[in-house]
């Protein structure tokens, strides 16, 4: 649309044509009051706050449905204007009960502001009020309908915005009131986006009820810990005896990767941070052989001295490859990183793996050499078509499953599916392929050409077809691809122009877990052990034999023939397994936040800090990385990172060497005279990869470090040198962006909030090595309420899970109608 | 002549000293005075040591709203909220305070507290013999500040 000039309050403003005035006036800094627009979802202009005066025109007009034209002059606040909103506001607060000071949206309310700031504090009625009371509608959402003002933000968030459809309006005119599907209930995916677009406290949730109030809390924007997408969820934190309290879970300032978005994991699947089973003391088997509670200092020594012997015993089943390390599918990328590095420096062993849950070495191997193939999270909100093969993105993707439908409204993008079980995102599909279940890997061979390779499957000719005629292609294929698969599709797509790839996984950080080489045979970056290039400098007496992967460790452990086992933040035992008598020989050592199956037979259990509780940063299965910053405290646990760094320091290692902090070799940037005036902006650019500088930016302090933010930023932006500490995650960061080539990050931009993409086309292809065996693949294919250990120790989610499973239809039947 | 002058002085002096000695007092007896105050005598408006209401029905009137903990210029207020349930209901709204803790070690005594209060929950009482020798006992709690039902009763 080509771009046209009007005026609002006597400014000249130009936007394109078509656009919506109250968008066009909100982007020139100008606002216009609104309850019932959202943006991204349909018109409704039903509460006719954004009134304005149009010149020529004899009524106000609503600003949320007047689309900007050539000359057009407007006028939006004036006494009249005024009054029309004040007499508004007195109509909704007809029936609208006083009780802000025990609404929860008190504090948060539009239209608590507005009647701030247009009066009407005092109402001509004398009826008296409606009183209905309040409904529990589900676990999570509760209706408060006195306090409802009818601006269908709800209604819209969940049939436009989910899908979902389980909001809807009974009654007509006066008697209007907003209705559950179930009739006195809600039957939905339970993610809490009607409580989120509620612009008054109509809607409610479970989990903050009651709790507290907006501006008691401290509000920390950090990564949900549960699903791959990686979503910012801010966290709102009380203090509390033991440390800080998570007492809410929302999409605050909705400036991340996600907008508006934010699903019932991410909402309300924080109380496992303040679980009765969280272990908070450190656990060693006595001579009873029962775990019995000591102090920090002698679990550490235990662990270290004994880790110490095996690795400079001489026998034969002594030495650093007689020790296993398996790593985390949740912990932050420093933390993966310093796994690898304490196991390959410290402990001197290949033996490092995590339980892999998605192929993620087979797919950067396939990526590696082309840059700008891999799709961001983003991509998927723009893309102009999407090819999804397998994977249930509304189940276990639930962000992309939003860009997606977004990206269908908007933008009408051209959704093709090809899955062997009808998944609900079919509705917005363009087409669909519906596959055999083993039918995925010659999918690829018929997408090439191969006529036979699929066998008789209906439309199957004219779904490739319209594949192969899309200019550009964003193609997003689940768990079902592994190994060769990959590469083939990722062939296919690459001799194509314009086709990006996305691969999805499972768990926060699985995909960091790949990254930082948790395995074996790759190193950070997935260099391979056997040529470690940049590696072999630094770290010291680097064996280039590959080791053992997590199940063979834990065979191995069965047979007697390791004599170790150090496994952080995941459970081997259960996932593989293993029966836990047969590790009675080996020393295990857990670091985890729950008495998992594998802690409960280890020697030393150590609490460690969930993602909530730690800084860092996370990688999403997008290669989206972000900034996790500490939110919760608990007294007794500690990071992964520092128990490692402690541990490291007690078996004699160097931690300088492992973490590069403080003064050591450092080159400081020369900082020229306008940098040090108060008031000067550094430009972004990228921070030249230097040794040991940078440190704690404040994010490991957690909520209380405005200040110190403000000021280590500052610092920070000038290269001038910050105290650090060898606990600080963000020491390691620097030291991860020398060396992995994808992590290529721009470092205002991460340390900003904002997602910032890794490039696996900057691995070098020379790092090409063998498959990953796809039985080592286990996916977790967690659902909307699920998330492995973390979900069954979430109250909120068990909750959520039995009462939508007592309630529910399969959602094909609900698809059907 | 100068001893005659001094005795004059001396005894203009004390004239006014034995004059004022008959005349009723005019300070506060306090703590020698009768009565549960010890002769403390107050304005009705004296800031003193807060007072959390109960309604008519003894039930808390604090709604825990947190206002004055928004207002409080000290930050001496905490405040946990919790919900009623029909079991167990503490006050007459859908929510109310289980925790309320006023640090005097930092209160001010400024009543803005009060003011804020939509529900006119907390109120400055008279109570002032606050001083301690262990900090920790100046955070009162709201068993420390709560008007006991049984005053209800006697008005």
């Amino acid at each position: 649309m080509p771009d046209v000039t009007f005026t609002v309050d006597g400014k000249k403003l130009t936007a394109p044509a078509g656009t919506l005035l109250i968008e066009a006036c909100r982007k020139a800094g100008i606002e216009i009051p609104a309850f019932c627009y959202y943006p991204g979802l349909s018109l409704q202009a039903a509460c006719r706050m954004c009134v304005v005066r149009q010149e020529k025109v004899p009524k106000l007009q609503t600003a949320c449905t007047t689309t900007v034209a050539e000359g057009q002059v407007f006028t939006t606040e004036s006494p009249e204007i005024t009054q029309a909103r004040k007499a508004t506001i007195e109509l909704l607060l007809g029936n609208h009960p006083l009780d802000c000071p025990v609404c929860d949206a008190g504090g948060e309310c539009e239209l608590q502001d507005m009647t701030f700031r247009y009066g009407a504090g005092e109402s001509l009625y004398t009826e008296a009020k409606n009183h209905r009371e309040e409904q529990k509608w589900s676990p999570a959402v509760y209706f408060d309908r006195p306090r409802c003002i009818l601006c269908y933000r709800c209604v819209r968030m969940c049939g436009e915005g989910m899908d979902v459809w389980a909001l809807g309006i009974a009654n007509r005119g006066s008697s209007a009131i907003i209705a559950p599907n179930g009739g006195d209930h809600l039957d939905c995916e339970q993610c809490g986006m009607c409580i989120d677009a509620c612009p008054v406290g109509a809607l409610t949730s479970d989990t903050y009820r009651y709790k507290t109030r907006p501006w008691e809390m401290n509000h920390v924007s950090t990564v949900c810990t549960h699903c791959g997408d990686g979503c910012k969820v801010t966290l709102g934190v009380r203090q509390v005896d033991d440390g800080a309290e998570i007492v809410r879970g929302d999409n605050r300032d909705k400036s991340g990767i996600n907008g508006d978005f934010l699903c019932a994991k991410g909402r309300f699947g924080f109380d496992f941070v303040d679980s009765k089973d969280r272990l908070t003391k450190p656990l060693v088997r006595n001579a009873a052989g029962t775990l019995e509670p000591v102090t920090w200092e002698h679990a550490i020594r235990v662990v270290s001295n004994k880790l110490k012997e095996i690795r400079d015993s001489k026998t034969e089943n002594g030495g650093g490859s007689s020790i296993g390390v398996i790593g985390s599918n949740t912990g932050t990328n420093e933390e993966n990183y310093l796994l690898q590095k304490f196991a390959r420096t410290v402990l001197g062993t290949n033996n490092i793996d995590h339980i892999r849950t998605t192929d993620y070495a087979a797919f950067v191997r396939a990526m590696a050499g082309h840059e700008h193939r891999a799709a961001s999270l983003r991509d998927t909100e723009t893309a102009k078509a999407i090819l999804l093969i397998g994977g249930n993105p509304t189940e276990e993707h639930p962000l992309l499953a939003w860009n997606i439908r977004t990206n269908f409204r908007h933008n009408t993008a051209r959704l093709y599916i090809a899955t062997d079980s009808p998944i609900k995102l079919e509705r917005q599909a363009r087409q669909t392929l519906s596959l055999p279940v083993e039918g995925y890997e010659s999918l690829t061979a018929f997408l090439s050409g191969d006529d036979s390779a699929l066998g008789e499957i209906e439309n199957a000719k004219t779904f490739r077809e319209a594949v192969n005629a899309e200019e550009s292609l964003l193609v997003i294929f689940g768990q079902e691809f592994r190994g060769a698969a990959i590469e083939s599709l990722v062939k296919w797509g690459l001799a194509k122009e314009n086709v990006k790839f996305a691969y999805l996984g499972d768990y926060a950080n699985s995909r960091g877990a790949a990254d930082m080489g948790l395995s074996p045979d790759l190193l950070p970056g997935y260099i391979p052990v056997t040529t470690p290039g940049a590696f072999a400098e630094e770290y010291p007496n680097l064996s280039t034999q590959p080791g053992m992967t997590a199940p063979e460790m834990l065979d191995a452990g069965c047979r007697g023939e390791l004599a170790a086992l150090y496994i952080v933040g995941s459970d081997p035992v259960t996932a593989y397994g293993t029966d836990p008598a047969a590790l009675k020989r080996a020393f295990v050592v857990v670091q985890d936040i729950f008495l998992t199956g594998t802690a409960a037979l280890a020697d030393v259990v150590l609490p460690a800090a969930s993602l909530y509780e730690k800084a860092g940063t996370v990688t999403n299965t997008f290669g989206d990385i972000q900034l996790v910053k500490k939110a919760a405290d608990k007294a007794g646990v500690k990071p992964d990172f520092e128990i490692l760094v402690r541990i490291a320091g007690g078996m004699g290692a160097d931690v300088k060497k492992l973490v590069p902090f403080g003064r050591g070799s450092i080159t400081v940037p020369a900082v020229t005279a306008p940098a040090l005036s108060v008031d000067f902006v550094p430009t972004p650019r990228p921070i030249p990869s230097l040794r040991g500088i940078h440190g704690d930016l404040g994010q490991s302090r957690g909520a209380h470090s405005g200040e110190a933010d403000r000021h280590a930023v500052w610092l920070a932006a000038r290269g001038l040198e910050l105290r650090l500490s060898p606990f600080d995650p963000l020491a390691a960061l620097d030291e991860i962006e020398r060396l992995v080539p994808s992590y290529k990050l721009d470092r205002l931009n991460l340390f900003a909030g904002n997602d910032v993409h890794s490039e696996p086309g900057f691995v070098p292809v020379a790092s090409l090595t063998a498959p990953t065996a796809a039985e080592l693949i286990l996916p977790a294919h967690d659902g909307l309420f699920t998330s492995g250990v973390l979900g069954d120790h979430t109250k909120a989610l068990v909750e959520l899970n039995s009462y939508q499973e007592s309630i529910s239809q399969p959602v094909a039947e609900a698809a059907a109608d | 002549m100068s001893i005659a002058r001094n005795i004059a002085g001396i005894a203009k002096g004390m004239s006014i000293t034995f004059r004022e000695m008959l005349e009723p007092t005019q300070v506060e007896n306090y703590p020698d005075g009768p009565g549960p105050l010890r002769g403390a005598k107050f304005e009705q408006r004296f800031r003193g040591k807060h007072e959390l209401q109960r309604d008519e029905n003894g039930l808390e009137k604090c709604v825990a709203c947190f206002l004055c903990a928004a207002a409080c210029p000290s930050n001496c207020i905490f405040i946990e909220a919790a919900d009623n349930t029909e079991e167990k209901r503490i006050s007459s709204s859908e929510r109310y305070a289980k925790t309320y803790n006023i640090d005097y070690n930092r209160c001010i005594f400024c009543g803005y507290c009060v003011e804020a209060c939509p529900t006119d929950a907390i109120t400055h009482g008279h109570g002032f013999e606050l001083a301690s020798l262990n900090a920790t006992n100046l955070v009162m709690r709201k068993e420390d500040m709560l008007v006991p039902v049984a005053s209800l009763t006697a008005r």
